[in-house]
């Protein structure tokens, strides 16, 4: 999945780089700009993936951490041990986490890999219209990663908790997937306003408050908020659903 | 049974925690002192007397004046509507200001940005959507030589920097006295803006013809620093227009933000300032330029003034921008006469014979100006 999510990045410089100049203020953000900057190649992948390949990524791993192993039937003996249910899910999402902050980070660097190999590099403009440093720029681009990583905590808090819900992983998976989509399209209803602040996907493209000079830290504050919030809501439920689960399989 | 139930209290106890945290952080924090009581005028003075020049914040705007509002994506989202995208709808932008003469001012859109920035006498524009860039180089100005610090105790630009100028608690005397025909002028009860006590200075329409309904100015209660700006149209629960800090640092940001250079790969226009010196008021009487064609014709006074123009020179741009404007052209509405554009603040009625009217007033008061006695 790590190989699938890095190929994103990859299309994308190869594209541009055969096809003639993008005409600025057409297609996603940023991509006007790859051939002045390769690093931001990164950009544009992470902004590309973020509304369905890492949401679709993180809703696998996280469906599959409880309902594989039912499904498998190894559940069981895996609770045989005397590891622990809670334990057992700690260390479930724990691997969930990390796959969280791993796949934004491999998208992001190998973006900035392809589009350095491909395309000249140099000062990096900001959306303010400042210029900063390459090495400052992956400094920013790491930041990036990170944020979003924070931001699919949340999800894949939900999925865990559809993981425990049951035995079929890829009706957790889909559920998560589900969710993640449902909760966009509910945050670009205008008629849902008061909604908005606390649905999980919010500030997923809040990530661009990393590219202004000075950095907006709001957003990332705010955004580490509502995922904290989520990943204690979800997480109690999926504790709750789990150590009372009749394990059958 | 009951072991069962204990184990799924977790999921009740934690959504139940953070409901009662959301609901304890949104209550209104009534701990805060009260200011102490003031008259109109002495809040007046109070903001004509404010020191505060270095700050950094975050403005935010909401407007509800019943335009359509402006996509945010697609094609129609193209530049001539940038002016009216600023009015309609909700923005967020970051404000920097350190003395008279610095400042920067940044536009936060959705994964782009348009910046002003003001160092001394270079004046630039810069918009990361088509990134390009607008140059200007300021005249000197009068008040504020070659864009130096003013001396500390120096008034707001605008005010002319001179002795023989009155005192701001006499001014704002005189600038009460002329308003209270046509204005009734109050403090309400103070309201928190930014985390910070202000008093809240009203202004009513003592006529009830007007659109306007209020304007509400809050007032930072320590340092007299105007924080926030509303505007309330008759008959509309949401204020119509509103501008307010939800942040505010006091104190000089950092110097490297004022410092700009063009990124590289922009386009730099270069922008000749109007030679009319900046100081002097650009009024109506600007169009007079001899002939009658563009004059305004103004009927009405205070809040219930209708200025009308013959459609002609600098008004025939004015209505080709508004009629060409595909947004405008929804709002716009026949009626007897011409046609009108409404908003619940403001009304332009563009007469048949080629005449705009232009009013905070219902549109058969533009009608009435519009029909020649």
């Amino acid at each position: 999945m790590l190989v699938a999510l890095a190929a994103i990045p990859i299309l994308i410089a190869i594209a541009v780089r055969l096809s003639s100049s993008v005409p600025p203020g057409r297609g996603p953000a940023f991509l006007d700009r790859i051939t002045q900057n390769g690093l931001f190649v990164g950009v544009t992948g992470v902004l590309v993936s973020i509304p369905l390949f890492l949401p679709l990524t993180v809703g696998v791993v996280a469906g599959d951490t409880v309902a594989g192993e039912a499904g498998l039937g190894t559940l069981r003996y895996l609770l045989v041990a005397p590891a622990g249910r809670v334990k057992l899910l700690l260390v479930k999402y724990a691997g969930a986490v990390v796959f969280c902050v791993v796949a934004p980070l491999v998208v992001a660097l190998t973006g900035a890999a392809i589009g350095a190999a491909l395309f000249p590099v140099g000062r990096v403009t900001l959306l303010s219209g400042d210029t900063i440093a390459p090495a400052e720029a992956v400094m920013r681009l790491i930041l990036i990663a990170a944020y979003i990583a924070v931001s699919l905590l949340g999800l894949s808090a939900i999925g865990l908790f559809m993981s425990t819900l049951t035995d079929v992983p890829v009706g957790a998976m889909a559920a998560t997937v589900v969710l993640s989509v449902v909760s966009q399209v509910l945050d670009a209803l205008p008629q849902l306003e008061w909604l908005h602040p606390w649905l999980f996907s919010h500030y997923w493209l809040g990530f661009s408050e990393l590219l202004r000079q000075p950095i907006g830290w709001d957003t990332f504050a705010s955004n580490a908020w509502l995922q904290a919030g989520y990943v204690a809501v979800f997480g109690a439920l999926a504790y709750s659903r789990f150590v009372t689960k009749d394990i059958l399989s | 049974m009951n072991r069962r139930w204990l184990r799924w209290m977790p999921a009740v106890v934690v959504p139940a925690v953070i409901a009662a945290g959301i609901a304890a952080g949104s209550l209104p924090a009534s701990a805060v002192d009260p200011l102490p009581a003031k008259s109109p005028a002495q809040v007046l003075a109070l903001v004509a007397g404010h020191k505060v020049h270095a700050l950094s914040g975050t403005l935010e705007q909401a407007s509800n004046l019943g335009l359509p509002e402006v996509p945010q994506t697609g094609p129609s989202a193209s530049a001539p509507t940038s002016w009216l995208e600023l009015l309609s709808g909700p923005h967020t932008a970051r404000v920097y200001k350190d003395g008279p003469a610095k400042m920067r001012i940044q536009i936060l859109d959705k994964m782009a940005e348009r910046d002003l920035v003001r160092n001394g006498r270079e004046l630039w524009w810069y918009s990361s959507k088509d990134q390009s860039t607008v140059h200007v180089t300021l005249p000197n100005l009068v008040a504020t030589p070659a864009g130096e610090e003013p001396p500390e105790d120096s008034v707001d630009p605008g005010f002319p920097d001179s002795s023989t100028v009155p005192t701001p608690a006499e001014l704002t005397e005189k600038l009460l006295a002329k308003l209270d025909p046509s204005t009734d002028v109050s403090v309400g009860t103070d309201v928190q803006v930014a985390g910070r006590s202000a008093y809240n200075l009203v202004l009513t329409p003592r006529s009830q013809q007007t659109l306007v309904g209020s304007v509400s100015i809050a007032v930072d209660g320590e340092n007299g620093l105007p924080l926030s700006f509303q505007v309330a149209a008759r008959g509309q629960a949401e204020p119509a227009f509103a501008l307010a800090y939800s942040s505010l640092t006091l104190g000089a940001p950092d110097p490297s933000l004022f410092d700009f250079t063009p990124p590289p790969g922009t386009a730099v226009k270069e922008v000749q300032p109007p030679p009319r010196p900046l100081g002097a008021h650009p009024g109506l009487d600007g169009h007079t330029g001899g002939s009658d064609v563009g004059r305004p014709q103004v009927t009405g006074s205070g809040w219930e003034t209708v200025v009308g123009f013959r459609v002609g020179g600098d008004a025939l741009a004015a209505e080709g921008l508004l009629t060409r404007e595909p947004l405008l052209q929804q709002a716009m509405v026949a009626v007897p006469g011409g046609t009108v554009m409404s908003t619940s603040l403001l009304n332009v009625l563009l007469t048949d014979d080629g005449r705009i009217f232009v009013g905070a007033v219902p549109v058969e008061m533009l009608q009435a100006a519009a029909t020649p006695r």
